[in-house]
């Protein structure tokens, strides 16, 4: 490839970023998250964001910005108080790409005009690379294992760019590598390498004392390399490596990723050699980096712009609480600082339910993506085959216990989300279900709410039974102690039913006609009744078992694709 | 609670109606230490009102002024009655006693002078008691005298309509009238219960917003009836409250039960035992009692880890049919918990009179536990079941307290004389055999 | 006298001083608090799925009963909960099969001898008032004081085991053994309107007011609750006012009472 469709190829790369950034940084202040952002145009968010960035630097926000750069950017303290594997793979993969980047891959921008006599094959450049690459490899190492432990307790949400950046690096690495290891032990590199440094100014005897050395010394293949050489031979050789070759090329141990990688390769290096995998080996390696750079904005990468900016944000937030806009943009910034590490699932309260109910949505990094989409596509439409009943049930199912948000490694404000994503659910029509209820009457329900099959003394064993509500002598005790009756103002207000005549129902024979009342689903659950009910009728204990049922029946009815 | 697993108990009373609450009671004034189980359920159909001895004979629905010398016709008649049994000394003390302890819980009554007294119910009838609770004793002053007086209802209380009582038995009373208000805070509720109102009442503000709405209505009436609802657990100072802001005398009238005054009652009968201690085992069930020498072992239902109660007496307060101490089986009244020998008629076709209704009442109303004269129920040889095995209330055989109004009369009074009898039994040494 | 702690889900969340004062007090008595990875009691699904619910709590028991420990919790809530869950895996035997296969899948098994108690239960069973009263070095005379005891604690008895449901003491003789007075209020076994709170928040503030209201009215200074739910809806309730009831955590109380410095007792000050 030449320089200059290099150097076109390297432009379009960086253009591409470019819009995709330009495109993912503006979703900072277009996406609407909660009915509140909803009423905030972008120009006032694009206002707030500006005066923000612009005012922290000159306001007393200012220590509390420069203590989360410090501790939550550069030293990652929280992820190191949750997850020190995870922490140590982190600061490896981001130690080992930021030095490669800075002296291997912008070597012509930075290293060369810093250091006098800078050669990538010199020490301690060769070396650095070497130990730079090394750790990236080892930091993706641990952070997948890491990343593997965490999954068996709960599975963590994932987006499509989530894994590319991962894949991408893994390429540039172990490209990287080959091609070092394949250039070290490559008869054609040093053939190239002779050519380009004596030309013709070399006499075979010179060239065979230097294969010689080069044959022992770095493991070059060569074709008729004697497995003994000639002592001798081999000292000339070496004198003449030494004034030609020396000041450019360190010995090839310090390339203690490569060279053994070279050496293992050994007779398949010539092969190579004959189909020129070192060039294809560049391009591959090169073309994973530009394309890592294009979408870079749409990959994991990314949250090296969005988490620094949401630590940042976070900084600022503690010393003064944001406004309205801006707290709708940190929480569209949460979705693309999030690196669904999976910590916050790990930690989760009501992880256990979300395997015993077999709903992940509960989890929330799940939570996290559903209100993201819920976001994007707008009011009322999800892709085919999300299900709205599944989503409210983990938004409402949450125990708001706020250890997602403390133990989050990049500090996202995701109590704040949640509470977002549950008005948004309920202005769309699927509010939790003690709301939802309410929507129509105990009569219109019960017509609405069919017995499913299989219902019986196993799901409802209180109501299923005669025996629980046949002692009722209807004496009204349960009423008179019920503090929601008591407290009930008004027609619409309270409760249709009292208690004594729920149990009345069930005597009947009417379940149907108590599952959706509002005594059912208005109960304090305070147990008045049951302590006080002359003939020890569970009476709270049927309560809540009735809106067992009626949760039951409502999934069976509840529209699982969109709202009304 | 968990100390009692080990605990030797003076006494355990089973059930917890109103023989159980008065036997646990007095036995713990007496400084024994008491346990006792059962939810006290039937406390709540009780109307407030502690009848002694209101009728006898029962077929001659004969009604009496004075309840001693109702007892002194009944210890003729009736001898092996169970309140026959009971000194009127110890009767006066017993509910002496009684209602001084819920007056000190805030359940105040009428001093007891020894006479019955005539109370006008909420179906505008006449009931005829011993003991009246504070609140409602106006109205017996004015049964007697029937000055010009108001009654006052609430509107959406199906229990109590002034109107009505007023239509039953104003024309012996033409100074008897009748008024509607709405309670305050309920304006707009269709259905009111009374005890949400009685709850309401004893907030100030309600109270005296109460006393606004009927003050303009107060005409030339001398006094004025509510239905009971006037407090729950304060209902002493709502009553005199009231009085003061209207400046009359001011009566409440027993509704039909479950009623207010039943809640009072029972909280009330739960205050007091607690203030003496008493160790409560609410919604728990006796299902099995072993007795040795001098220890009775007391097994409870469904309680988790199962729990025993170890006792040197006990009291069988069960009550009968409705308590659940006496069952009717086929042909057969067995007594529950110990399967005791029940005194009852001959076959099942001789548990009723030919008519239902007849005053006399039926055989089967004075089954139960015959007793020696400490209320220790007897076995099938004729002697006490186990030495320290007493039975209170209206398990007991011999009477027939429904019609002679003598429900309250029968558990306090016997559970007195146990009691007594219990407190000698565990200072006196220990008989053999 | 070692339980295991169950701070549960609202506590850390929203009151965390109720925690600090908790570990503060019991410390000072003697009491250790060994922290278990556990999780909510299942109370969000208590209302909608029996076996989901009984599945939470049964694998926190489960917990605690492999670290051979008894379960201390501050939350009146979880308490209920808790004890409920035992109480239903004791009675129906279809569920106790369900529950143990799932648990049996987290390689955990069906709690056997756990026991769940609450702070005050603790506090008036195990450490005892006597002990109480002589690690008071600064009685609060004269502080009037109202109880508020917390329905999921009370009721119901057969399963709370707590106090008496219907003329409970426990709760104003720990008051009492700090030096405050207790006054007596009708409605001190009320509920505090809070699990109707997100149904229904007009009738939930009336309920709360209600209480509130008669508290005043009974003269109390002060009310003290030991569930975190009540207390937050007492506050909350009241946010705004200019002359509040003050509302205060029992181990507040109590801690005060034993001169710790209100800072380690989550106290302003």
């Amino acid at each position: 490839m030449s320089a200059s469709s290099f150097r076109i190829a390297v432009y379009i790369a960086l253009g591409l970023c470019a819009l995709g950034l330009l495109w993912r940084l503006s979703a900072w202040l277009r996406v609407r998250i909660g009915p509140d952002a909803r009423a905030i145009p972008f120009h006032r968010r694009l206002a707030s964001a500006l005066h923000g960035a612009f005012s922290f630097a000159f306001s007393r926000r200012l220590p509390g910005v420069l203590k989360a750069f410090l501790l939550d950017v550069l030293l990652q303290r929280r992820l190191f108080a949750e997850a020190k594997v995870r922490w140590l793979g982190h600061l490896l993969i981001l130690l080992g790409f930021t030095a490669l980047l800075l002296m291997h891959a912008l070597a012509a921008l930075l290293t060369q005009k810093l250091f006098k006599g800078y050669q990538p094959t010199l020490d301690p450049y060769l070396f650095l690379r070497n130990v730079f690459g090394a750790m990236a490899v080892a930091g993706i190492v641990l952070v997948i294992a890491g990343r593997r432990r965490a999954q068996r307790v709960a599975p963590t949400a994932h987006r499509l760019g989530d894994r590319v950046f991962v894949a991408l690096l893994s390429i540039v690495m172990v490209s990287g590598f080959l091609l070092e290891a394949q250039k070290i032990a490559s008869p054609a590199a040093f053939q190239r390498m002779v050519d380009e440094y004596f030309g013709e100014d070399i006499s075979p005897e010179d060239l065979s004392a230097l294969k010689a050395a080069w044959a022992v010394d770095y493991g070059v293949a060569f074709e008729d390399a004697a497995a003994d050489p000639d002592p001798a031979l081999l000292e000339t050789g070496r004198e003449l490596h030494k004034d030609a070759c020396a000041s450019c090329h360190s010995l090839p141990t310090s390339a203690f990723v490569s060279y053994p990688v070279s050496r293992v390769m050994g007779p398949a290096v010539r092969p190579l050699d004959d189909v020129d995998a070192a060039k294809w080996l560049w391009y591959l390696h090169v073309f994973a980096c530009l394309l890592g750079l294009a979408v870079l904005p749409f990959t994991r990468l990314f949250h090296a712009i969005s988490d620094p900016v949401s630590l940042l944000v976070n900084g600022a937030a503690s010393s003064r609480p944001l406004s309205d806009a801006g707290r709708a943009s940190r929480r569209a910034l949460a979705i693309d600082a999030c690196v669904r590490c999976g910590l916050c699932d790990t930690r989760c309260s009501v992880a256990p339910i979300a395997r015993f109910m077999n709903n992940a949505s509960l989890l929330p990094s799940h939570k996290l993506l559903s209100t993201f989409r819920f976001a994007r596509e707008g009011r009322g439409r999800l892709r085919d085959g999300a299900r709205y009943d599944r989503i409210a049930e983990g938004a409402f199912l949450c125990s708001s216990c706020g250890r997602c948000t403390e133990r989050c490694p990049v500090g996202l404000g995701l109590d704040d989300l949640w509470t977002a994503q549950r008005d948004d659910l309920a202005a769309a029509g699927h509010p939790a279900a003690a709301k939802w209820v309410q929507s129509r009457t105990a009569s219109e329900w019960a017509d609405l709410l069919p017995a499913p099959p299989g219902e019986g003394p196993a799901v409802a064993p209180l109501s299923s039974d005669r025996r629980t509500f046949s002692p009722c002598v209807q004496c009204q005790t349960c009423t008179n102690v019920c503090p929601v009756v008591a407290h009930t103002a008004g027609a619409g207000d309270g409760v249709d039913l009292t208690p004594q005549k729920v149990m009345n129902l069930l005597r009947l024979g009417m379940v149907d006609l108590a599952l959706g009342s509002r005594m059912v689903w208005d109960c304090a659950t305070c147990y008045q009744c049951q302590e006080h009910c002359p003939e020890g009728i569970r009476v709270t204990d049927v309560m809540l078992e009735l809106r067992q049922s009626a949760y039951r029946r409502l999934a069976t009815v509840r529209d699982r694709r969109r709202p009304e | 609670m968990n100390g009692n697993r080990t605990r030797l108990f003076d006494v355990a009373v089973i059930g917890a109606g109103m023989a159980g609450m008065a036997t646990s009671l007095f036995a713990a004034r007496r400084d024994l230490s008491c346990v006792q189980v059962g939810n006290g359920g039937g406390i709540l159909f009780a109307s407030g009102l502690l009848d002694l001895l209101g009728v006898h004979p029962v077929a001659d629905r004969r009604r009496w002024d004075c309840p001693f010398e109702a007892l002194s016709s009944l210890r003729r008649d009736l001898p092996d009655h169970p309140l026959a049994r009971v000194g009127d000394d110890a009767l006066r003390a017993a509910f002496e006693a009684f209602v001084s302890e819920l007056g000190a819980v805030g359940l105040p009554y009428a001093p007891l002078d020894g006479a019955n007294h005539p109370v006008l119910t909420s179906i505008g009838t006449v009931k005829t008691t011993y003991a009246v609770p504070r609140s409602m004793m106006a109205g017996v002053e004015m049964m007697r005298s029937r000055p010009s007086c108001l009654l006052v209802d609430f509107r959406g209380l199906r229990e109590f309509s002034a109107r009505q009582v007023v239509a039953k038995i104003g024309a012996d009373w033409p100074g008897l009238h009748s008024v509607r208000v709405e309670f305050p805070g309920f304006e707009a509720v269709s259905e009111l219960y009374a005890a949400h109102l009685a709850r309401a009442i004893e907030s100030a503000a309600t109270r005296d917003s109460v006393a606004e709405r009927v003050r303009p209505l107060l005409g030339d009436a001398t006094a004025v009836g509510f239905p009971a609802v006037l407090g729950l657990s304060r209902s002493g100072e709502v009553h005199e409250r009231l009085q003061q802001s209207l400046g009359l005398p001011v009566f409440e009238i027993p509704t039909m039960p479950t009623s207010v005054p039943g809640l009072r009652l029972k909280d009330a009968m739960e205050a007091a035992l607690a203030a003496w201690r008493v160790v409560r085992h609410v919604q728990a069930k006796v299902t099995k009692v072993s007795f040795d020498d001098d220890v009775a072992t007391l097994s409870l239902d469904d309680v988790p880890g199962g729990q025993t109660i170890r006792a040197r007496s006990v009291v069988l307060a069960t009550g009968r049919f409705t308590g659940g101490g006496l069952s009717a089986g086929r042909g057969h009244v067995s007594e529950r918990v110990l399967d005791l020998p029940v005194h009852q008629p001959g076959t099942r076709g001789e548990w009723h009179r030919r008519d239902f209704l007849d005053p006399a009442g039926h055989p089967v109303n004075r089954a139960g536990l015959a007793t020696d004269g400490d209320f220790r129920p007897l076995s099938a040889d004729g002697r006490p079941a186990w030495h320290r095995l007493f039975a209170t209330g209206s398990i007991l055989a011999h009477q027939d307290w429904m019609r002679e109004k003598c429900g309250s009369g029968l558990a306090i009074g016997t559970a007195w004389t146990a009691v007594e009898a219990i407190s000698r039994g565990l200072q006196a040494p220990r008989k053999a055999g | 006298m070692k339980y295991a702690m169950f701070v549960g889900c609202t506590i850390p969340a929203r009151l965390p001083a109720y925690e600090t004062s908790t570990r503060a007090v019991l410390a000072r008595l003697g009491v250790e608090l060994v922290d278990l990875p556990f999780a909510c009691c299942g109370n969000t699904v208590r209302g909608l799925d029996q076996d989901a619910y009984v599945f939470a709590s049964a694998r926190n028991l489960a917990l605690a009963d492999r670290a051979g420990l008894d379960v201390l919790t501050p939350c009146k809530c979880c308490f209920g909960n808790l004890r409920h869950a035992l109480r239903f895996l004791s009675q129906d035997a279809g569920l106790r099969a369900r529950i143990g296969r799932a648990l049996e899948s987290e390689g955990l098994a069906l709690p056997e001898k756990v026991q769940v108690h609450h702070l005050l239960s603790v506090l008036f069973h195990e450490v005892g008032v006597q002990a109480i009263a002589a690690a008071v070095t600064a009685p609060r005379t004269g502080l009037k004081v109202a109880a508020h005891y917390g329905c999921h604690a009370l009721r119901p008895s057969k399963v709370t085991q707590f106090d008496n449901p219907l003329a409970p003491t426990l709760f104003e003789t720990l008051v009492r053994a700090t030096g405050a007075t207790a006054v007596d209020w009708p409605r001190r076994l009320d509920c505090c309107g809070d699990p109707l709170h997100d149904a229904n928040p007009p009738l939930a503030g009336r309920l709360t007011q209600a209480k509130l209201d008669d508290a005043r009215q009974n003269g109390a200074d002060v009310l003290a609750t030991a569930c975190p739910y009540c207390q937050l809806r007492f506050a909350d309730a009241q946010a705004g006012r200019t002359d509040p009831l003050p509302t205060i955590l029992f181990p507040q109380l109590l801690g005060l009472a034993m001169g710790l410095h209100p800072g380690r007792l989550g106290l302003p000050g």
